[in-house]
């Protein structure tokens, strides 16, 4: 069985392929725009403009045709309205021309189940950190629910707006994450935990004051520090309070090693695992919603359109 | 001593009638963050332990801090944690504790079933590492919404009961003060809907 999936919440358009649940083509791009964050209408040209040659590619990849697709999954949300129409708009037309069925996918339990396949973790807490999301998730009673999150900003926000005001190009994690290296100075910090949650704008708007008064590295390593002392102590929070023993660190900002690093420490400490999920699958990719529209690959949906503010814990999980 | 409990980042050990809970070092976090942050939540968690408890809510007696080592020493109060055996029935007696709290110029932060411990008689409220003196509408509501969360992740089949039966008492214990922290919890919520929107 084959199922093509479609990912197109904000700026990437991926397009993956799975057969009988195994991963056999993962495309993308990424649009980077040349300063500041994503602008939703720039993120659907793009995604317009490239999706021809993505799905060829994958298709190709696979060494099948796309009449083989028995399934084609799309990204409903949550996610940038112009994007998600694109995806929404592909996977209905393949479903029309070649007979495939649809499936909705929520782009969030997407990243949890491909981070499950690929540590092979059975039930853990998820530390899904990305532009703009920024949630510990984890499962319960038959949901995947949302523990603690941010109250206002995702960090690959925060970063990126920092970065910004310090010069760099979007997005800035990595260039950050590079600097920080060559940190030396501890540069007190605002350390918001409320709860399971976590707050960023009192940190955007101290930052935003020291910049050109301080080395950038040492802005960016107090910055890394601080704010990945929070994400993780959230997680350590939420498995304390689930019971559960593993973490997995998932979405764009994963890339950062410091922020892994830290994770697997923290789970040392207190007797539990943490385990790596290869790069590839960790920022948005195709592949993750055409496993999980694989595993849903019975679901009836009666909602097939597209859901910008689609809540993570009000799918129901039934094949878990 | 006996470890008793590895709590969300203490441990609490066993001292006869007493417990004592130790922030210890977190090897994930820059020591010039970790040590003034465990030494400030301890000493705020004692400080707003005696002032709960010499305000009549209720809460392990506090005894003995000690700054070097981060730790607390305690009443043992023998009981479970709330969640274990939570009861909607209990959400009254809840929401004039917090009520009670509130008025007293306290704000928990982490208000979840597991910083609750349900004893024979009574509940008894727990855990002021992240605690403030505030009399704030907004921390107040901030601490009811993370309740609010709690209940629907940890309790979804009776939370809304619980919740209702919690704001219904809440609301009538903390009197008309109620119609701002209403406000600043809708307030809460609306942003945190808006967030999902990117
Ligand atoms: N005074 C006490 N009496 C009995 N048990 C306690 C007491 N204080 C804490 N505990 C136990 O230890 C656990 C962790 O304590 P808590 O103060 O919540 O620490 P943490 O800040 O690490 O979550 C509690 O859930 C409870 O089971
Ligand atoms: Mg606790």
């Amino acid at each position: 069985m084959y199922v093509l999936g479609i990912e197109s919440t904000a700026h990437t358009f991926g397009v993956g392929i799975v057969k009988d649940g195994e991963v056999i083509a993962n495309e993308r791009d990424t649009l980077k725009p040349a300063q500041g964050g994503i602008i939703p209408r720039e993120a659907a040209a793009h995604h317009y403009r490239l999706a021809p040659m993505l799905l060829k590619a994958a298709i190709d990849k696979a060494g099948i045709k796309m009449k083989d697709i028995d399934v084609v999954g799309f990204s409903q949300g949550p996610g940038l309205i112009p994007a998600l129409k694109v995806g929404y708009q592909v996977a209905h037309l393949i479903s029309e021309k070649y007979g495939a069925k649809v499936v909705g996918v929520n782009h969030c339990i997407a990243h949890l189940e491909i981070a499950r396949k690929y540590t092979g973790l059975e039930d853990p807490v998820m530390l899904y950190v990305s532009g703009g999301n920024t949630q510990v998730i984890t499962y319960q009673g038959g949901r995947y629910l949302v523990f603690g999150e941010t109250q206002d900003i995702g960090v690959g926000n925060l970063i990126d707006k920092i970065g910004r005001k310090m010069g760099m190009p979007f997005p800035a994690g990595p260039k950050i994450e590079n600097m920080a290296r060559s940190g030396r100075k501890y540069i007190k910090l605002p350390y918001s935990i409320k709860g399971m949650d976590v707050s960023f704008t009192g940190m955007e708007t101290f930052v935003s004051r020291i910049i050109g008064r301080e080395k950038s590295e040492d802005v960016s390593f107090s910055l890394q520090e601080t704010i990945f002392a929070m994400l993780i102590e959230a997680s350590e929070r939420a498995m304390a309070y689930c019971r559960k023993d593993s973490l997995v660190i998932t979405g764009g900002v994963a890339a950062n090693s410091r922020l892994n690093d830290m994770g697997e420490v923290m789970c040392r400490e207190r007797g539990a695992v943490s385990k790596r999920i290869p790069l590839e699958y960790a920022g948005d990719n195709g592949a993750m919603i055409a496993y999980t529209a694989y595993l849903m690959k019975d679901y009836r949906q009666r909602d097939l359109t597209i859901k910008p503010r689609y809540r993570t814990d009000t799918v129901e999980i039934k094949y878990r | 001593m006996k470890l008793m409990a590895m709590g969300s980042e203490a441990s609490v050990y066993s001292k006869g009638d007493r417990v004592v809970k130790i922030r210890k070092r977190k090897g994930y976090r820059l020591n010039e963050i970790d040590a003034p942050l465990r030494k400030s939540r301890t000493r705020m968690e004692f400080g707003i332990m005696k002032k709960c408890y010499s305000s009549g809510i209720r809460v392990p007696a506090p005894l003995k801090m000690k700054e070097e080592d981060c730790s607390i020493e305690m009443e043992k109060i023998e009981g479970i944690q709330f969640d274990s055996k939570f009861s909607t029935e209990k959400m009254k007696e809840l929401g004039e504790m917090v009520a009670k709290m509130h008025r007293a110029g306290v704000v928990h932060g982490d208000l979840t079933t597991a910083n609750i411990l349900l004893t024979e008689k009574e509940l008894v409220i727990i855990d002021f590492g992240l605690s403030e003196h505030t009399a704030k509408d907004e921390s107040r509501a901030t601490d009811i919404y993370l309740l609010k969360n709690a209940l629907k992740s940890r309790h979804k089949e009776l939370y809304e009961k619980a919740y209702d039966t919690f704001l219904d008492s809440y609301s009538g214990s903390i009197g008309k003060e109620f119609k701002g922290i209403n406000a600043h919890l809708k307030d809460i919520e609306k942003r945190r809907r808006y967030n999902e929107d990117y």
